[in-house]
């Protein structure tokens, strides 16, 4: 490259441009496409299942009302994460999630094994005003998800368009999902899914730190 | 990462060194034309102001070249050039290991003191209260309150009270904040609204608090069958979790209307088991600053 050519870049915006834009891309193929591209060949853990229908619901009801918008799903390999939060997170739990809920937006508690840690009728009375049981809480009131109900068929047309996607439900477990959520409110199904977060999917205990799987009764309504 | 992947990251990586390092190696020794005048041609605002051609200043070509060799060191140190686990064996995993492992030996000297004491004896440790209070505002105040006053709302016990659903000694304690406690009070609504209305009015009678006496009167030969948890005399049951009727503690509150509304729908309080969240030692220290809340007098011992 001549001083002719630097020049060039050096005069107009446009190839200047380019020429940043090729420089800044490389460290996102190399840190980024390889982990994208692999994401697909991460395999459900034994323990880890499709949703249940009403958990299912809840999933959705938890995304439909952003709630990732506060909590991250995804407890870091860090002492102080893993000391309030339980196991760090793995890859393989989350291969139901869809769209899966990791990230760091931490406005409110980490969320990924929060499943058990209270009462069902805790849940409820946070999730309708959580200045209820948390004074200091800024979190927002969720009231209208106890009138809200559920439609046997949308849960139905869900769980067929995740089983095109590839989740393995049967027909029977299809065909049983009406009876599962009837009569159930969005809360009944948010709860049911925020007390089955990190129960389920709970990765083998490592040297790290005790997992924490906590089979209380009452911890699915 | 497949050798595949491995090697579009090692090609990434040279090609990114390579682009700088050529630029490095190259812009200083580029021939850049120049005026008469010494200047390259280039000017700023409005002519008024000449670009003249300097060397590169040496402290930024050193420190410039220092950061090659910065990425070189780094990249055989640690993992980052493909499938290389670098020459440290460094990974996020086993960093936390360590992190745990060295936390577990600074506090192990602090919970093996812990260990000789009854949780009895600990409540009155400074260095275990301060401890317990950090575990209870993380893990039991979202249900008992920061003050540990706890919450009708959802049947949270009162802590600080000195009166026990399941019993208030150490080993007591210990084994609610263990194993969790579930509240089974059945609904009575099939009893009939009057039965419920006058049931509670009794209730009311035990403790002495303001009540219709003839109401009260009425659903006394009701009561045989709540007697069986709270006993005869209403004074309640330990082994059950059967509350004392006759104080004037009230999980869920003690108006007329609190009372109906737990006789006629039953309460079902759940307190979770906390084995799987927290270490022995942990579940030690919580219940002796649990036993502290109620026994403030005993600041003096061990």
């Amino acid at each position: 490259m001549a001083y002719k050519h630097f020049e060039a870049i050096e005069k107009h915006a446009g190839l200047l441009g380019i020429g940043i834009a090729i420089m800044v891309s490389l460290g996102g193929l190399a840190e980024i496409t390889p982990l994208f591209m692999e994401a697909h060949s991460v395999k459900a853990p034994p323990g880890v299942h499709p949703y249940e229908p009403l958990r299912l619901i809840g999933k959705d009801v938890y995304v439909r009302e952003g709630c990732y918008l506060c909590h991250s799903q995804m407890i870091r390999a860090l002492r102080f994460e893993t000391e309030r939060y339980g196991h760090f997170s793995t890859a393989a739990e989350s291969v139901y999630d869809r769209p899966f809920q990791w990230g760091s937006k931490r406005t409110g508690p980490d969320l990924a094994r929060v499943g058990g840690k209270y009462s069902d009728a805790w849940q409820r009375l946070h999730l309708m005003d959580p200045r209820q049981v948390v004074p200091q809480s800024n979190m927002p009131g969720y009231p209208w998800l106890a009138h809200n109900t559920i439609s046997a068929e949308d849960v139905q047309a869900r769980m067929r368009t995740l089983r095109k996607l590839g989740d393995p439900y049967t027909d029977a477990q299809i065909a049983a999902a009406p009876e599962a959520v009837k009569g159930k409110t969005e809360m009944d199904a948010l709860i049911a899914y925020l007390q089955g977060l990190g129960i389920a999917n709970e990765p083998a205990p490592s040297a790290a730190k005790p997992a924490t799987t906590d089979g209380v009764a009452g911890a699915t309504p | 990462m497949s050798t595949g992947w491995s090697l579009w990251v090692m090609f990434l990586v040279v090609l990114n060194l390579g682009i700088t390092f050529g630029l490095f190696l190259w812009a200083p020794r580029a021939k850049i034309p120049t005026r008469p005048d010494g200047t390259t041609g280039h000017v700023w605002a409005h002519g008024t102001i000449l670009e003249g051609l300097k060397n590169l200043p040496t402290w930024w070509i050193v420190f410039s070249g220092s950061m090659f060799a910065a990425a070189f060191i780094y990249l055989f140190l640690f993992p980052g050039f493909g499938n290389h686990k670098g020459a440290l064996g460094w990974t996020s995993h086993g960093q936390l290991a360590r992190e745990v492992a060295a936390n577990e030996a600074r506090l192990d000297p602090l919970l093996d003191r812990f260990r000789l004491y009854t949780v009895e004896q600990l409540a009155g440790d400074p260095q275990a209260q301060q401890m317990g209070k950090v575990l209870f505002e993380d893990n039991c105040a979202a249900c008992h309150q920061r003050s540990g006053k706890g919450n009708i709302l959802v049947g949270a016990p009162n802590l600080t009270d000195g009166d026990w659903l399941y019993g208030g000694t150490g080993k007591d304690i210990t084994t609610s904040i263990h194993d969790g406690r579930s509240g089974v009070m059945p609904p009575w609504a099939s009893l009939g609204a009057d039965n419920v209305k006058n049931l509670a009015q009794y209730v009311l009678s035990l403790s002495g608090a303001p009540h219709d006496a003839a109401k009260a009167a009425a659903a006394k030969p009701l009561f045989s069958t709540c007697a069986a948890c709270h006993g005869a005399e209403g004074k309640g049951n330990p082994a059950l979790g059967a509350p004392n009727l006759t104080d004037h503690v009230w999980l869920y509150g003690g108006t007329p209307a609190d009372i109906e509304q737990t006789i006629g729908n039953g309460r079902q309080g759940h307190m979770p088991s906390w084995s799987t969240r927290l270490s022995e030692d942990q579940i030690h220290v919580i219940a002796a600053y649990v036993y502290h809340l109620s026994h403030p007098v005993d600041e003096d011992q061990p």
